[in-house]
């Protein structure tokens, strides 16, 4: 009945938006058209819909975030791809052709593709490689990757147009895995930064990849159309593509059920993916884990400097409970940084201390009761979980009061030092590849609450091997040694979900790969929109 | 103002006295019962710490006749004791901002001259700052609590309350009996107390019961910057906010604390009507 | 001594010239626009000053080492003493140059030109549509006071007034958009591309943020109307004339109690852009609500700058517009005001 009221209306505004010129694809839903060759995808406001430095790989920060920005324009030298399901994941080339790791670790040889070029027409060669790698270094920004060991001289060699060598100090087994989400696995045109300037190239970037930009608001949207230089033959299939960024995930889910945008990328909301996936017409694809919910001690301080307090948290921890009552059971529960989804995993660690309140209570008895202040980003999750366990310490008898940070404050609350717990997410899908491990638990780490020689010899021999079998052993006494001295307690790995109108396939998108930190790169040249 | 030979309303405007009064405050009183007294002496679950495994648990479940929130917590109970923190908030920051804001207003359009020309510009001045900054500077500078959460609703409370303050005194001194009490050589003060006061408070009094309800819904709002009421403690304002994201799965969590307010609300009204009414028939 | 104290002057106002006058009274305008200008900068300026952090460590703090952020503050001047900062950024606002944001560059005055105009136009489409809903709702129900359709008025009202725009926003988007499949949940189209799309897309934002306002300024007109009514002699006699009711709201209460809604409305000028923010985020718009939480969050000082000066700027003229519409609307205050 309602409906027919509005039938009238509806009629009125199929006419309206059909003398009003170029028609966007909800419109053309709505009127009854067939759907365009386009997407238009959400992105988090408060993650990877923010990009308020620009795009340019050397000044922004938040590129890892952006991840399936940067790979739609820049395409990258390396993605990690996987089966279907999520098995074998293996890292391959896209711009480049493969890779090489010679000299006992040490250097990196990168093969890159013929015939590759920038959306200005310009190479993309050996030469360019290198101006990006020497300018990423060269400026100072967060996101470079000066945290590689690189060698001192000739840290990039060039061999011939299509072949560079990247040489670093020692051995670091870790470089492939951590390429894809490095800046310097984006290459922009040097032609069009020299043309354009920095300020306006991180407006409109050019790059390789599949499509081009066309307009940009910063941290609003982003529009995209196929690149017609990308060097394979055909791809990508899509014509435009659009970005949004969106400060909702319900608003999210209700655009993709009005036709309004066919993607969330990156949803946590587990109610919201149980939601969409009772419909027909929207796919929601879990990805496989790679991270870990940690809650990370500061050990320097009390107090957590006595290892019987930091036990405590421990025993009156029930992980399971948190699983099953606020992520319906969906994700599975780990003791160690390491994940299914990723490199290196042990589901558990020999010894780890269970759930068991009864010997939390004695033990906060026994040292005259806990106080703790558990600080988190200001995420949905995060913050639930911590309402979660504030609740579950206090049955022990721990005092707790929760605070909630914006992502740009946590700095300063590490660099305070007065810090006592933080629920973190740590690991990633190569437990050297960003921030992951070493800046949690070694010494020298920025974020870290840990100082453990023994410690931190692990995790730098497992950093510098490049032998699988001995990084996976190194991992799992690193594993151990976190686990027996009660640094931090595990929690469970979590990983976003794809959410797509069925029209939609792609790799990452319609199938499974591992996040190598956080996001899953999507690739985009093979996305395909069915337009019946 | 109120002339003795103006005839008193009579005929068909009929207010709202009686039988829609009486119930609203009934309901009202019912109301401020439930939240400040029923659960002092009736034993019922704590609105936080609750179990998480007993999350989502539906309406009418066994034990929680409202069922759970996401984190275990019972509803009703958070319910109850979210309308005491809901109501006390919004009652104090009204309550601070009609006297702050509403001095404020008077005292700037009473005074005229230019050495009082300062008082007004600062009002303007704060009056045109942006209170969202305000908001998310005392957000970050302070732990949140409930007293943080009063200072950011002040923030847009009492230039509110200024500004209508302001706007009343001004059509006041346009008025003969105050010239005639200026010329009477009356105190500022007395002037301010005797006169405007007691005319400008009708209309800022209702502006403050209408204020409640937004203050509830400004400070759910206020979670969005991370300012309300510090979780995992409830308030009407938190649960609708938080409500709304589980608006299509869970629609209960979100209606639950709607209608309360609303209801709420409507008693306020109705009751600051009839007063008003009875105030302005002196 | 009375005349130089109280509003006296006015009849030393009424003996000089009607063109000096003006002169004078847009002067005063001026002035006092400066003055607020200049204090909302400055606050603004130390405030964000106060609080911890500051663009370098919000922006590339992530997984900066201090020698990096050392050096990415010293680019953006960020090792300088406050006041000196402010002096900088005050010489080149003068000038006309409001800055570039610290994280992206960008000039100022372009992302604002580009942000701007989207928050207007919502928050004017909201006041419209609050009006065109809560005029005629005021005045039947204060032709008819405690009948039936005065209470469901009311009932309307007070449940408009409490719920949230966001919860609007969720539900008009539920009913509009993904049953009835007429409006866009999500994005916006800007003016110059096609006007037709531009309104759509503005629609139920601009719905979102006008329900709760109507219920506010219906139960403030309507009680004001009704005081006109009871106690205003003139209303009274109207009456007994014999001219009908509805013709005696519209054309003698009506008038009168427009200058206490501009106040209301002028009121919530300011905090209405704070209302925008969720509602951007919840329907996509680039629009300034969210650039200003974002500046705020990243120290981007010149941005916040520049938003809360041209808002300050826009919410004073607001302001001083209504008050010159006192002026007219309302005779009895026109020699009161300035």
């Amino acid at each position: 009945m309602f409906e027919r009221t509005f039938r009238p209306l509806s009629l009125l505004a199929i006419f309206l938006t059909a003398c009003s010129g170029n028609a966007t694809d909800g419109q053309a839903r709505r009127s009854g058209k067939p759907p365009l060759n386009e997407v238009t995808v959400l992105l988090d406001a408060g993650y990877a819909g923010s990009w308020p430095a620009g795009l340019d790989p050397a000044t922004s920060p938040t590129g890892r975030a952006n991840l399936s920005i940067m790979n739609a324009i820049f395409g990258g030298l390396f993605q990690l791809t996987a089966n279907a399901d999520g098995s074998n994941p293996r890292i391959v080339g896209v711009l480049a052709s493969g890779f090489e790791i010679t000299n006992g670790g040490k250097t990196l040889i990168v093969r890159l593709r013929d015939g590759v070029l920038f959306s200005d027409g310009t190479p993309l060669d050996a030469e360019a490689v290198r101006y990006n790698i020497e300018r990423n270094l060269a400026t100072p920004c967060s996101c470079a990757p000066t945290a590689w060991p690189w060698a001192d001289k000739n840290r990039t060699v060039i061999s011939d147009e299509h072949t560079i060598a990247l040489n670093f100090s020692r051995p670091f087994g870790a470089v492939i895995n951590a390429f894809p989400v490095s800046n310097i696995n984006w290459i922009a045109s040097p032609t069009a930064l020299e043309r354009m300037g920095e300020d306006q190239f991180k407006l409109a970037p050019v790059g390789a990849g599949p499509f081009r930009v066309v307009g940009d608001q910063l941290s609003a949207v982003l529009t995209l159309e196929r690149n017609p230089k990308y060097w394979q033959e055909g791809r990508p299939y899509l014509d435009k593509l659009v970005f949004r960024s969106i400060g909702s995930e319900q608003a999210g889910v209700q655009a993709l059920l009005s036709g309004d945008a066919q993607l969330y990328e990156g949803m946590t909301s587990t109610s919201l993916m149980d939601l969409a996936a009772s419909r027909n017409d929207i796919v929601v694809t879990q990805q496989p884990p790679t991270s870990t919910y940690v809650i990370q001690l500061n050990t320097l301080r009390p107090p957590f400097d006595d290892e019987r307090a930091r036990s405590a948290l421990y025993y009156a921890t029930d992980v399971d409970a948190i699983v099953h009552g606020i992520f319906s059971d969906r994700y599975p529960r780990s003791q160690s940084f390491t994940a299914p989804g990723g490199l290196f995993h042990e589901g558990s660690v020999p010894g780890y201390r269970e759930f068991d309140l009864e010997r939390a209570r004695a033990i906060v008895q026994e040292l005259g009761g806990i106080k703790v202040t558990l600080n988190t980003i200001r995420t949905f999750d995060g913050e639930r979980i911590a309402t979660a366990l504030q609740s579950q310490w206090k049955e022990a008898g721990i005092e707790v009061t929760t605070q909630a940070h914006e992502l740009g404050n946590v700095i300063q609350t590490f660099r305070g030092g007065t810090w006592q717990a933080f629920l973190q997410t740590a690991g990633s899908y190569d437990p050297e590849a960003g921030p992951g491990v070493s800046f949690r638990f070694r010494s020298d780490g920025i974020y870290t609450g840990v100082h453990d020689e023994k410690l931190d010899a692990i995790l730098v021999e497992a950093a510098a091997s490049h032998d699988d079998q001995m990084r996976f052993q190194l991992y799992q006494s690193a594993g151990k040694l976190i686990s027996d001295k009660a640094y931090a307690p595990f929690l469970f790995a979590a990983n976003r979900a794809q959410v797509a109108t069925r029209d939609l396939s792609g790799p990452g998108l319609t199938t499974k790969i591992p996040p190598i930190m956080v996001n899953t790169a999507i690739l985009w040249t093979d996305v395909k929109r069915n337009l019946e | 103002m109120t002339a003795s030979s103006r005839p008193k309303a009579r005929g068909r405007f009929r207010w709202p006295q009686g039988f829609g009064v009486s119930s609203a405050a009934l309901t009202l009183l019912a109301i401020v019962i439930a939240c400040f007294l029923w659960p002092e002496v009736h034993s019922m679950h704590m609105p936080v710490g609750g179990n998480v495994r007993d999350a989502n648990l539906p309406l009418l479940s066994s034990d929680h006749l409202l069922g759970t929130d996401m984190d275990g917590n019972d509803v009703l109970s958070r319910l109850l004791y979210g309308g005491r923190q809901s109501l006390l908030v919004a009652f104090g920051v009204n309550l601070l901002g009609l006297l702050i804001g509403g001095t404020l207003g008077a005292v700037a359009a009473y005074f005229r001259g230019f050495v009082d020309t300062a008082i007004m510009r600062t009002i303007d001045i704060i009056i045109a700052f942006p209170p969202l900054i305000l908001a998310i500077a005392i957000s970050q500078a302070f732990t949140p609590s409930t007293g943080t959460l009063v200072l950011a609703l002040l923030c847009y409370s009492i230039p509110a309350f200024a500004r209508v303050s302001r706007a009343s005194t001004l059509r006041l001194c346009a008025l003969p009996f105050m010239t005639a009490a200026r010329l009477s050589a009356t105190s500022h003060n007395g002037i301010l107390r005797k006169h405007i006061a007691p005319n400008v408070l009708p209309q800022l009094a209702s502006y403050a019961l209408l204020g409640v309800g937004v203050v509830v819904v400004l400070e759910g709002a206020m979670s969005f910057l991370g300012l309300g009421t510090p979780p995992p403690n409830p308030s009407w304002g938190g649960m609708i906010f938080h409500g709304q994201s589980a608006m299509l799965t869970r629609p209960h969590l979100l209606i639950v604390p709607s209608v309360m307010l609303s209801v709420t609300v409507l008693c306020f009204n109705l009751i600051g009507e009839a007063l008003r009414e009875r105030l302005d028939a002196k | 001594m009375i005349y130089s104290k109280s509003g006296l002057w006015t009849d030393a106002a009424a003996l000089s010239s009607p063109r000096l006058e003006l002169c004078r009274a847009i002067l005063r305008r001026l002035v006092i626009v400066g003055t607020v200008l200049i204090g909302v900068s400055a606050l603004t300026f130390f405030v964000l000053g106060i609080l911890p952090g500051n663009a370098a460590q919000t922006l590339f703090g992530q997984d900066a080492t201090p020698e990096q952020l050392a050096r990415i503050e010293a680019e953006l001047n960020l090792d300088r003493p406050i006041l000196e900062r402010y002096n900088l950024w005050a010489v080149e606002a003068l000038h006309g140059n409001l800055g570039h944001s610290l994280a992206s560059h960008q000039s100022a005055t372009k992302l604002l030109a580009d942000r701007l105009p989207v928050t207007i136009e919502l928050v004017v489409l909201a006041l419209l549509l609050s009006l065109i809903l809560a005029v005629p709702a005021a005045l039947v129900a204060s032709r008819w006071p405690a009948r039936f359709i005065d209470r469901s008025v009311a009932a309307i009202n007070i449940t408009t007034l409490s719920i949230p725009s966001y919860v609007f926003a969720l539900i008009l988007v539920l009913m509009f958009s993904v049953h009835l499949r007429l409006l866009p949940a999500i994005g916006f189209v800007p003016l110059r591309e096609s006007v037709v799309r531009n309104l759509e897309s503005m629609t139920l934002p601009a719905l979102a943020i006008a329900l709760p306002l109507f219920g506010l300024y219906t139960r403030f007109l309507r009680g004001d109307l009704l005081e006109q009514l009871l106690h205003h002699d003139y209303i009274v006699a109207a009456k007994a004339k014999g001219i009908g009711s509805l013709r005696i709201l519209v054309r003698h209460a009506l008038p009168n109690s427009i200058s206490g809604l501009l106040t209301v409305i002028g009121v919530n000028f300011g905090a209405l852009i704070g209302g925008t923010v969720i509602i951007e985020q919840i329907f996509a718009l680039p629009g300034i609500g969210k650039l200003l939480l974002e500046s705020v969050h990243a120290r981007d000082v010149p941005i916040v700058q520049a938003i809360v000066v041209t808002l300050a700027a826009i919410s004073t003229g607001v302001n001083l517009a209504i008050d010159a519409l006192y002026g007219t609307i309302d005779p009895r205050t026109r020699n009161a005001s300035f």
